[in-house]
């Protein structure tokens, strides 16, 4: 029994010592297979949200993304609606956005980029404000929060 | 009695040092400098010719002398710094400042640690995904390269990830060291369950907001790599609090108490790590039959992983990062590195030349980078 011990323990050891030998020339590729793993993507809320519209004018592009009111177990009642201006950008950004696709128009944003102002017009009442408006490398984001 | 001495003596002869260095030297040329070292840019050739000698020199004197804790905790401390240097360089390089901004966490490119690992467990068991804004598999600290690290070093070193692969360890390692006695000589017991605590409560909290509540609200080191501009109220609590908790766990109490208090009662991932030590090869053993129950081993301990019914017990608790204090305080060798399945007291140099060479290589070149890069920016200032 103490020798079986004993063996278990050195081969654990010598497993351990092969692996840590691997282990950095083998990085990208071990990395390339735990990212390929089924939850090893980014969460919604990170990522805004999936690409639900684009519309392109002249030389910007408005992606408007699904709402996402991803929650732990459930979905949760407050969440927010993306929207991202790519390419060459007005100084002043103006867009109303139906999100929900119900025909009806549900707010109208503004943003004066000179000023970093940006003025929303909730017309839904599911509309609760600007979580988040900003420049970014590809243009500029914008976040309203939404309820259910 | 010089006979029981003799055979456990952790020194080896010159010859026999450099022998042993050899298989280290060989694997870290090919890891650290790819096989040739480019000197198309002087300076970063000479600052991975330094990194390569310094690591070197250290594991020879590891052997050498037989000692293990100062030299790990050179390169240790300087991982630290470097790592910090690193981050808050390419933060002031790309965005002129150490803050990041909205943009940046919308476009997910804040550089994954470590420490995010227990919040992510829950919500990637039940949403298939993961919370944190940071790139899955491309560019600096992604977060598939970073889990693979830490899931490796943690099943083959336990805790010792703390004391021999963590970038943010040696923080409060190096500040333990400042004192020559402590001056808080005793904090109660009960505190250094405190880290089962606050897993529990990160792992929950960041399952019901779908956020990292630690990396938002309470981690320390945000204070010495990258936090949240500051532009709102919450966000100036946040800085508060990162700050405080600096100055608090990671400088004043390393001080005082010449323990690493962050690492012993703060961190959240110090608890898995302390778990996983159930199942690593490596262990620090006791052979009762040598001890004389001086305790010194207990007083020099820094993460509170040894107490006197411990030693009395002849078992190392599972807070042990493997740092290797106590093994160099005894002056019987009675505290020494093993494996498991091998009794306690036999095989002593045979289990600390493998465990040696598995958490030094680890801990080099995993470190050699930031160093490399820190060091490289130095020289570009002085040349
Ligand atoms: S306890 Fe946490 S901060 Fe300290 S060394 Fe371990 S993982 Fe790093
Ligand atoms: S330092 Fe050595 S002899 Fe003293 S109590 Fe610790 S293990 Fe025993
Ligand atoms: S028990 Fe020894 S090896 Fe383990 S943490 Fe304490 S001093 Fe370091």
């Amino acid at each position: 029994m103490k020798k079986a011990k004993i063996i278990a323990g050195i081969s654990w050891v010598f497993f351990c010592l092969i692996l840590i030998i691997i282990l950095f020339p083998g990085l990208n590729s071990f990395s390339l297979s735990v990212s390929k793993l089924p939850f090893m993507k980014l969460n919604p809320r990170y990522t805004g949200g999936e690409i639900a519209d684009k519309i392109i004018s002249k030389n910007c592009t408005l992606v408007i993304r699904k709402p996402v009111f991803n929650g732990f177990l459930k979905e949760r009642n407050s969440g927010f609606e993306q929207l991202d201006w790519h390419g060459t950008i007005p100084e002043i950004i103006k867009a109303s956005i139906d999100y929900d696709h119900d025909g009806i128009k549900d707010f109208c944003v503004l943003i004066d980029r000179k000023n970093s102002k940006t003025v929303l017009d909730p017309i839904d009442r599911k509309i609760k404000g600007v979580l988040i408006s900003t420049p970014t490398s590809y243009g500029w984001a914008v976040r309203i929060g939404l309820i259910k | 009695m010089d006979n029981v001495l003799k055979t456990t003596e952790m020194r080896k002869s010159f010859g026999k040092s450099l022998l042993y260095t050899l298989p280290m030297f060989l694997i870290t040329f090919m890891f650290i400098t790819g096989g040739k070292p480019n000197f198309s840019d002087p300076s970063s050739g000479l600052a991975m010719i330094m990194v390569f000698l310094l690591v070197n020199v250290l594991y020879f004197f590891m052997h050498f002398k037989g000692k293990t804790d100062k030299y790990r905790a050179v390169l240790f401390i300087i991982f630290a710094l470097s790592l910090s240097y690193t981050l808050i360089h390419n933060m002031i390089e790309v965005r002129k400042s150490m803050s990041f901004s909205q943009a940046d966490i919308l476009e997910c490119r804040i550089p994954f640690c470590h420490l995010v690992i227990p919040m992510m467990i829950l919500p990637a068991v039940f949403t298939k995904s993961i919370i944190f804004p940071g790139s899955i598999i491309s560019g600096f600290a992604n977060i598939s390269s970073m889990v693979v690290l830490w899931l490796v070093a943690t099943i083959v070193l336990g805790r010792g990830f703390c004391s021999w692969g963590c970038f943010y360890g040696g923080w409060d390692d190096g500040f333990s060291r400042i004192r020559k006695r402590p001056v808080i000589k005793k904090i109660g017991e009960l505190w250094k369950w405190m880290p089962f605590a606050v897993l529990l409560m990160v792992v929950l909290t960041a399952a019901l907001s779908m956020m990292p509540t630690y990396c938002s609200w309470i981690c320390p080191f945000k204070a010495v790599t990258e936090f949240e501009q500051v532009t709102s109220v919450e966000s100036a609590t946040k800085a508060g609090i990162f700050l405080s908790l600096f100055g608090g766990l990671v400088v004043v109490l390393p001080v005082m108490t010449r323990k690493r208090t962050q690492c012993s009662f703060l961190c959240p991932l110090g608890a898995i790590n302390s778990l996983s030590n159930k199942i690593t090869p490596f262990t620090v053993k006791i052979d009762k039959g040598s001890c004389n129950e001086c305790f010194k081993c207990v007083y020099v301990c820094p993460l509170y992983a040894l107490t006197s019914e411990d030693i009395k017990a002849g078992k190392v608790s599972l807070f042990c990062s493997k740092c290797g204090k106590c093994v160099d305080a005894c002056s019987k060798k009675a505290i020494h590195y093993g494996i498991r399945g091998i009794p306690a007291g036999t095989m002593k140099n045979f289990s600390r030349n493998l465990f040696l060479f598995v958490s030094f290589l680890f801990m080099a070149v995993f470190s050699a980078g930031s160093i490399i890069n820190t060091l490289h920016g130095l020289l570009k200032l002085i040349f």
